[in-house]
């Protein structure tokens, strides 16, 4: 029997009938009612039919009434809108190259960086689990944004979205960069920003792998970044010249302040894994790789190495995770971004703020 | 019910004819779209040799896309419409992953754009894909399904792989007169 919703606004009615038009993630959503999409409406000062960006095959438009609808459904509250609309607008800018990873056979994914002072504003997380199933703004945006992308662009498994396997973290890799926990600069100032900007940064990754560096040393922190990143997490300039492939170490605070301590910076850091990155060039997986990348290796010496990661420029590195610990993360390899887009606030921000707090 | 809706109004696309036929393929210059892909070169490398030998009279012209993204830079789209305008009809390949399928329809579309009939050869797992995307696009643009893998670029394996058979459904593609909904005005989506 299937059920007639037609006038049911129930969580479960709206829910099923969303699902059947392929307008979800399959979990349930709260029903995008003209009252909610008003009240979500209040996160902002642009028009309601303005067009925020242009996404997909066709270039659809998303409007920011549009977004507030998907807002509604994955559980965001109005002081989202902000990082919402930022974070439309990374995916609408081609260098984020998401009109190729959110439909490729690769199973690729959203990953998102907030900094700057919005993440206390709306209680995005960036300490002890942050990536895991426990923080609303966390995985409400991360869910906005990636079903506001699949009823934009109009992507469905099988028919625009071939991933092979799909991928676990495409509505849910949002990280708030643990500013606080790192002597070095943010992630968003890296990108060009000031440090009391706030920002969202968006890549399109495919794999996430942690690991416990196996000592308490700045060198054990290092090697474990090397022996952790398969050989699938290349990066480099893609072929064709138009990307970069980028891979995004995410490390927590008892390893940052181990390299700090021995007078490392981000920089340093990056420049040692992409120096100490060669492989033997049997071990190397093409991914979608510049031209030639082994021009020059293959039979000219038996058990040849090549470098895996091209150079520091194609490394990020972010601070994420708790003092619980000691925990590292690689996150890659993304084909398109990174991009980072400032985050703007509504007339009576902080009156909104104190309404909705980053409890509610 | 009173809800807002999630999805994209879209862009009220143009639904555009395709280009007519042509009657036969024999004494025509064929143009082989390679966009990119690995696969693309080695099948329509047997393509073309199976062309040659059931039409003697028949000449080739080759496009290749370097990297099948760049596709999307208006140079590249522009150069795929000037090269289609020398050719009376043209083959292009490969759609055997998600971009490179989509990107396949745009390249077969300004293929169109050139007033020459275009089909695109695609993986069989592609079907839906190739055909949801050139709808979008505006078209809905002719494809041959072939049992050429995604990745393959073993060229006698493909030559076995590409029949009598799929050769006479890539010549159909091009020959078979367009049909009520091919010859369609332009309405909107």
């Amino acid at each position: 029997m299937v059920r007639d919703d037609a006038d049911d606004e129930s969580i479960a009615a709206v829910s099923r009938t969303l699902y059947r038009q392929g307008m979800t993630d399959g979990l349930p959503v709260i029903p995008p009612t003209e009252e909610r999409v008003e009240e979500m409406l209040r996160g902002t000062d642009t028009p309601d039919d303005a067009v925020i960006g242009r996404l997909g095959n066709d270039d659809n438009p998303i409007t920011v009434a549009g977004l507030a609808s998907n807002a509604v459904m994955a559980g965001c509250l109005p002081t989202h809108m902000p990082v919402l609309e930022a974070g439309v607008r990374a995916l609408a800018d081609p260098d984020s190259n998401s009109i190729q990873f959110s439909v490729s056979t690769g199973g690729w994914a959203y990953q998102w960086i907030v900094n700057g002072p919005v993440r206390g504003d709306v209680g995005i997380a960036g300490g002890t689990g942050a990536y895991g199933p426990n923080y609303r703004a966390n995985r409400a945006i991360a869910r906005a944004l990636g079903i506001a992308y699949r009823n934009t662009a109009k992507i469905h498994p099988g028919e625009k979205d071939m991933g092979v396997m799909g991928n676990p973290f495409k509505f849910s890799l949002l990280l708030g960069e643990h500013e606080e926990a790192s002597p070095w600069e943010p992630y968003h100032v890296t990108a060009g920003y000031d440090e009391g900007d706030s920002t969202i940064s968006l890549s399109g990754p495919n794999s996430f792998v942690q690991w416990e560096p196996a000592a308490a040393e700045a060198e054990a922190v290092l090697r474990g970044m090397l022996a952790n990143t398969p050989p699938a997490m290349v990066s480099g300039e893609q072929q064709g010249g138009d990307f970069d492939q980028t891979i995004t170490y995410v490390l927590c605070p008892a390893s940052i302040d181990l390299l700090a301590d021995a007078g490392l910076s981000k920089r340093d850091v990056k420049r040692y894994v992409a120096d100490n990155s060669a492989i033997p060039v049997d071990e190397f997986q093409k991914g979608v790789l510049w031209e030639g990348a082994l021009e020059g290796y293959h039979g000219r010496v038996e058990n040849a190495q090549v470098p895996q990661i091209r150079g520091p420029e194609y490394v990020r590195v972010v601070a994420g995770g708790g003092r619980t610990g000691r925990c590292d993360a690689v996150i890659g390899p993304s084909i398109g971004g990174p991009v980072t887009e400032p985050i703007d606030y509504p007339d009576g921000w902080s009156a909104l703020v104190a309404e909705y707090g980053p409890t509610e | 019910m009173g809800l807002v809706t999630p999805s994209s109004t879209g862009n009220d696309t143009d639904q555009k004819p395709l280009t007519p036929r042509v009657d036969s393929l024999d004494g025509t210059h064929i143009g082989l779209y390679d966009n990119g892909k690995p696969a693309a070169e080695p099948l329509l490398t047997a393509v073309q040799e199976m062309l040659a030998e059931r039409y003697p009279d028949a000449t080739f012209e080759w496009y290749h896309v370097e990297h099948l993204n760049q596709i999307k830079n208006d140079e590249e789209q522009a150069a795929v419409t000037e090269w289609a305008e020398d050719v009376d009809v043209a083959i292009g390949a490969i759609g055997d992953c998600g971009s490179c399928t989509k990107f396949l329809t745009w390249g077969i579309e300004f293929i169109e754009d050139a007033g020459t009939p275009g089909v695109g050869l695609i993986d069989e797992g592609f079907e839906l894909d190739y055909q949801s995307n050139a709808v979008e696009r505006g078209r809905p643009l002719r494809y041959k399904k072939t049992p050429v893998r995604c990745e393959t670029t073993d060229l006698e394996r493909v030559r076995d792989e590409v029949t009598d058979d799929v050769l006479d459904g890539i010549i159909d593609e091009l020959t078979r007169p367009l049909n009520d909904k091919e010859r369609a005005d332009p309405v909107a989506q």
